[in-house]
């Protein structure tokens, strides 16, 4: 998922360690959905939702109605100002590359997005919701069932849902500290060919 | 947003909508009275400080030096002046009279007379300070546009709402065609989004023949 270069959302960005909103977005964030609110319900509508997200992102028409679906957590036909603050956090999360370290952090309010029918259990129904919203891969999918299914229901509950995280947050960082050092390897490789010649 | 989904304000501060058109409290006022006349400031700042009435708003410090009008005594409204301000911790705000007070004292000046306002509570130290003259090349070098930080602490900048009232018009707009596709161009709920739509564009075609202006 890409965010459209220009818009309002491409402007904001998410606190790196807390992957929140700073009180100045937020701010900025209420106004717009103000905006949007066009008929004065504090909420979006099926159709607004559906334009808002078709205009400021590419995802087609089908995925914005399973997050439409997924956000409705009350089943209302319409998401109000803390289901749209979560979207927009999950969306500059992808945007910014922070998706383990948001998934990470708040790991409790994703879970009870993925998990349908209160069952309190994720199953490899939710898998298509991980991969586009959380840019997670099939083998990681495969990987997350084979390796966190303690109970072996193939389904995972909450606690074992928080270890993948943990786990997915390890991964991330190791695999940033090795970009750095090939990055810094690389750069004393040109500094010392510089030197020779 | 951990255990429960962030509860975020019910109510915007209406900032968009709310702005009523009083010469006191309209922004675009500052912009017009102020603006021209920032370089011809002759006052003399002095070192107070004054907390606002209004939510506390950190200050944007920026990169450069700020500057706040403060109170010089408890007895006087009008005593405007201001001083250096540091780019780091302190919070400040003006408050809205105080601004309008200051303002129509620099006009006074402007027109080339030390005047003293009864109706103002002007002391004469201050009508002193005031036909003093005089002025600091680095004080006026670094005075921040005083419209500017009106804004800063009461609303989001003007480039911002449009940004947003420009995307919100275009969204909205091809929802209009939903609506009409899907419930009919006389359904209520049409006709609402319509006259919002209208409303919005009136709205950004004001400002804008404002800011030309």
């Amino acid at each position: 998922m890409k965010l459209k270069p220009g818009s309002f959302l491409w402007y904001l960005y998410l606190d790196k360690l807390y992957c929140l909103l700073s009180l100045r977005n937020v701010k900025a964030l209420v106004d717009y959905f103000h905006l949007l609110d066009v008929h004065r319900n504090n909420t979006l509508n099926d159709v607004l939702f559906y334009h808002f997200l078709h205009h400021v992102t590419n995802w087609n028409r089908r995925q914005i109605m399973s997050v439409f679906n997924m956000l409705d957590w009350d089943a209302v036909g319409e998401i109000g100002f803390d289901q749209f603050y979560m979207l927009v956090c999950i969306l500059l999360a992808q945007q910014n590359h922070l998706e383990e370290q948001f998934v990470f952090r708040h790991s409790r309010p994703v879970f009870e997005l993925l998990e349908k029918d209160g069952e309190l259990r994720i199953g490899a129904e939710n898998s298509h919701m991980y991969k586009f919203l959380f840019n997670i891969k099939e083998e990681e999918i495969r990987e997350f069932y084979h390796d966190f299914d303690i109970i072996g229901d193939c389904r995972l509950n909450y606690k074992e849902f928080k270890l993948f995280t943990i786990f997915a947050m390890d991964k991330y960082l190791e695999k940033q500290k090795a970009e750095k050092k090939d990055k810094q390897n690389e750069v004393l490789l040109q500094n010392s060919k510089s030197h020779v010649v | 947003m951990e255990e429960k989904p962030f509860k975020a304000l019910a109510k915007s501060s209406g900032h968009h909508d709310s702005v009523k058109p009083s010469s006191k409290s309209d922004i675009r006022n500052l912009w017009t009275m102020a603006t021209l006349s920032q370089p011809k400031v002759n006052v003399q700042l002095t070192h107070v400080y004054e907390d606002s009435e209004q939510e506390s708003s950190s200050v944007s410090s920026g990169t450069g030096h700020w500057y706040n009008q403060e109170k010089a005594g408890p007895d006087s409204d009008s005593d405007r002046v201001w001083e250096e301000w540091s780019d780091t911790d302190k919070k400040a705000s003006i408050k809205q009279g105080e601004l309008d007070d200051y303002t129509s004292l620099e006009l006074k000046q402007r027109a080339g007379s030390s005047l003293r306002s009864d109706s103002e509570g002007v002391e004469d130290p201050k009508t002193k300070m005031v036909s003093s003259s005089i002025s600091s090349p680095r004080i006026l070098k670094h005075t921040p546009h005083r419209a500017y930080w009106v804004e800063q602490q009461n609303r989001l900048p003007l480039p911002l709402i449009e940004l947003m009232e420009s995307e919100a018009l275009e969204i909205l707009t091809k929802a209009l065609q939903s609506y009409r596709s899907g419930i009919g161009k006389d359904h209520f709920l049409t006709k609402q989004l319509q006259r919002y739509i209208e409303g919005l564009k009136r709205r950004r075609n004001k400002r804008q023949h404002v800011s030309v202006h």
